[in-house]
């Protein structure tokens, strides 16, 4: 395959993990609940996922095991910003610090301190019939694993949901302006609840990814940092599921250069080449700037009884 | 009311931690290992002779700098998560001093320690300047800077300064090594600067009008913009000193600890740093103790391991559980039901 072709495959392929945590904060934010603990979540719906692929040989269990992990970490986060009202950045910090010390330690008492690798089982690509025979794009976009496809669905879905559904507006008042969404009868407490589930569960999905689609091993660090270029990705793309598609784009491209460049150039220190994903992350996000878009009351913590 | 939010403010860490072992030790009993018997080794490990007493000080040591690294930033109310990059920094900046300038000994440590601090502190303005220009979120600038400098690190000890066929850097030479305060006990002098920082840090936060204003600035950006505080210019020299303070903790592990770069220097440190300025409230003296609490249950963890076969990986998770329970533990008794709670029973009290 020539080098633009295959540019493309892996920028589709470095995309995904980062589409699907971006949504993730994308459903949190618009409830008002900023999440940094990404990282986190992914790391341990990587070992979920991972765990269960390993013991099950499918794939698609992995998926959902890295999604209900997922969910039970956030769960978590979401009793103590929801309910006890601790800072929401402080709390996703301690997610981060806790989700993967526990991956780590299942990791380690399960498959002891061995040499030899563990192995799963990589998800097979599901070639779209007809579409995959259309020339060039066809083998690009048309025969990827089903997690492309669900991410990319879940772009077109979440822009439907939050601009033409009225749950959709409804979720986003509780982002924007709680008060207001409780006197018309919305229940802020549990939607805020339901935005942590689904952020949970997509997040898990994305760490799963890593293990499931992308390598077949889990190690410590499999995430590197993915979370928060997501979460750059949420503010980069302004809060929009069409701007967050662009930006996962924009850094699967980065990395998939990375890579690319990698394999190209052997002499090279690896290094310099690693660098080029969280260096243009940066370039990006300073040549642009950072206007404030969000959800008006992201990050405030809701009290009910408050006048 | 003020001693009683101070007393909480001691009884909810200390709570934590008490849950995060009784949890810890559901864990060890599960794994088939006597709960008691790993806490007997923890303690023989960390406090059992004098070198295990002097190995854990070690242990606490850089702990000590990411923590007020932490600290002092959101003190100011911005969040440097890049400790461990600034860091890594510093040290890279040392060991590159340290073996090709060519000059060993007193002079080279300073120089070391110095160019150490200043290059954490300039790598930890950039997210300062990033944030005040651009408006970019300093959580996530400075996590993008963590992974430059620990891939630049690999660069030094992979290709650039690699000695031999081992990927690690050559060690600084041993003229230009921290020196011991005692000389048949590893303690070098690297635990007395952490200790003079935390403290010259604690006298600036809480003694001065410029750990005043900082302050202020932390806790109202609004009201101390309208007070005529230079809020960016605090803002900034908070990232400045944050990083500096990680860069010179880095440069102490590297001169009077490790001696060489090599994979995994400084892994976590960033993070760790966090947690106990956390744990600590963001207060620097509270923040060496809960650092040196922390060096204990590493130290510890590792004659566990060895007496009873408790991986070490379980005081990862204790650690962890801590800082969960503890930040949400802070939240709990902010909380209006509980404070009504608390103090009815106080008046209560009083009226007997």
């Amino acid at each position: 395959m020539d080098f633009a072709s295959e540019m493309i495959l892996s920028t589709i392929r470095m995309a995904t993990p980062i589409l699907l945590v971006a949504l993730a904060e994308l459903y949190s934010e618009r409830a008002g609940l900023v999440n940094i603990g990404l990282d986190g979540i992914m790391t341990f719906g990587a070992l979920a996922g991972f765990m269960i692929c390993y013991l099950t040989g499918d794939p698609y269990l992995g998926i959902m095991a890295g999604a209900f992990g997922g969910v039970l970490i956030n769960m978590i986060y979401a009793f103590c910003t929801i309910t006890l009202r601790a800072e929401q950045i402080v709390y996703g910090m301690a997610i981060n610090i806790f989700a993967p010390a526990v991956a780590a330690f299942i990791y380690r008492v399960y498959f002891g301190v061995s040499s030899t690798l563990a192995q799963g089982t990589l998800m097979a690509p599901l070639a779209i019939p007809l579409l995959k025979d259309i020339p060039f794009i066809g083998k690009i976009l048309f025969n990827q694993t089903p997690m492309v496809y669900f991410a990319y669905l879940m772009v077109v879905f979440t822009a439907v949901f939050f601009s033409k559904t009225k749950a959709g507006l409804n979720y986003k008042a509780v982002g924007e302006f709680p008060r207001a969404a409780e006197t018309l009868g919305i229940n802020v407490i549990r939607q805020k609840y339901i935005a942590a589930i689904i952020c949970g569960a997509m997040a898990g999905i994305g760490g799963a990814y890593l293990t499931t689609c992308y390598v077949n091993t889990y190690s410590d660090g499999i995430v590197a940092g993915r979370g928060f270029i997501a979460l750059s990705a949420v503010i980069f793309g302004r809060w929009s599921s069409s701007g967050v598609l662009l930006a996962c784009l924009l850094f699967g491209f980065f990395d998939a250069l990375q890579l690319n460049l990698q394999v190209m150039n052997n002499s090279t220190p690896y290094q310099l080449f690693q660098m080029i994903p969280y260096l243009c992350t940066l370039v990006a996000l300073s040549v642009f700037g950072i206007r404030r878009a969000g959800p008006k009351s992201s990050g405030k913590p809701y009290y009910r009884e408050e006048r | 009311m003020k001693t009683k939010s101070r007393l909480l403010s001691v009884v909810v860490p200390f709570v934590a931690v008490i849950v995060a072992f009784g949890i810890g030790c559901i864990i060890i009993a599960a794994l088939g290992s006597s709960p008691a018997q790993a806490i007997q080794y923890l303690i023989i490990g960390a406090f059992g002779s004098a070198s295990n007493i002097a190995t854990t000080l070690v242990k606490a040591t850089p702990l000590i700098f990411t923590g007020l690294c932490a600290c002092f930033a959101y003190r100011c109310g911005v969040f440097n998560l890049g400790g461990e990059g600034q860091f890594v920094v510093g040290a890279c900046v040392s060991v590159w001093v340290g073996v090709t300038w060519g000059f060993t000994g007193f002079a080279a440590i300073l120089t070391c320690l110095l160019l150490g601090a200043l290059a954490g502190g300039i790598w930890g303005a950039i997210p300062g300047i990033l944030k005040i220009t651009r408006g970019l979120n300093e959580i996530i600038v400075s996590i993008m800077l963590n992974y430059v400098a620990i891939l630049f690190m690999g660069l030094l000890y992979t290709s650039l300064l690699r000695e031999g066929s081992v990927p690690q850097t050559p060690a600084v030479p041993e003229a230009t090594q921290l020196p011991r305060i005692f000389s048949d006990i590893r303690i070098t002098w690297g635990v007395v600067i952490a200790l003079t920082v935390a403290i010259v840090i604690h006298y600036f936060l809480f003694n001065t009008s410029g750990g005043f204003r900082l302050r202020a600035v932390g806790l109202n950006r609004t009201a101390s913009r309208f007070n005529g505080f230079a809020v960016n210019k605090y803002t900034l020299a908070s990232f400045i000193v944050s990083g500096g303070i990680a860069g010179l903790g880095g440069s102490v592990e590297l001169l009077g600890t490790q001696y060489r770069l090599m994979s995994g220097f400084g892994q976590g440190f960033g993070f760790d740093g966090v947690a106990i300025a956390l744990i600590a409230q963001l207060n620097p003296l509270a923040t060496v103790f809960i650092a040196y609490f922390f060096a204990v249950l590493r130290t510890g963890a590792t004659t566990m391991q060895v007496g009873t076969g408790v991986p070490t990986s379980v005081i990862d998770i204790i650690q962890a559980m801590v800082i969960v329970f503890a930040v949400a533990g802070f939240a709990l008794v902010r909380m209006p039901q509980i404070r009504q709670y608390i103090s009815n029973r106080a008046s209560k009290k009083e009226a007997v």
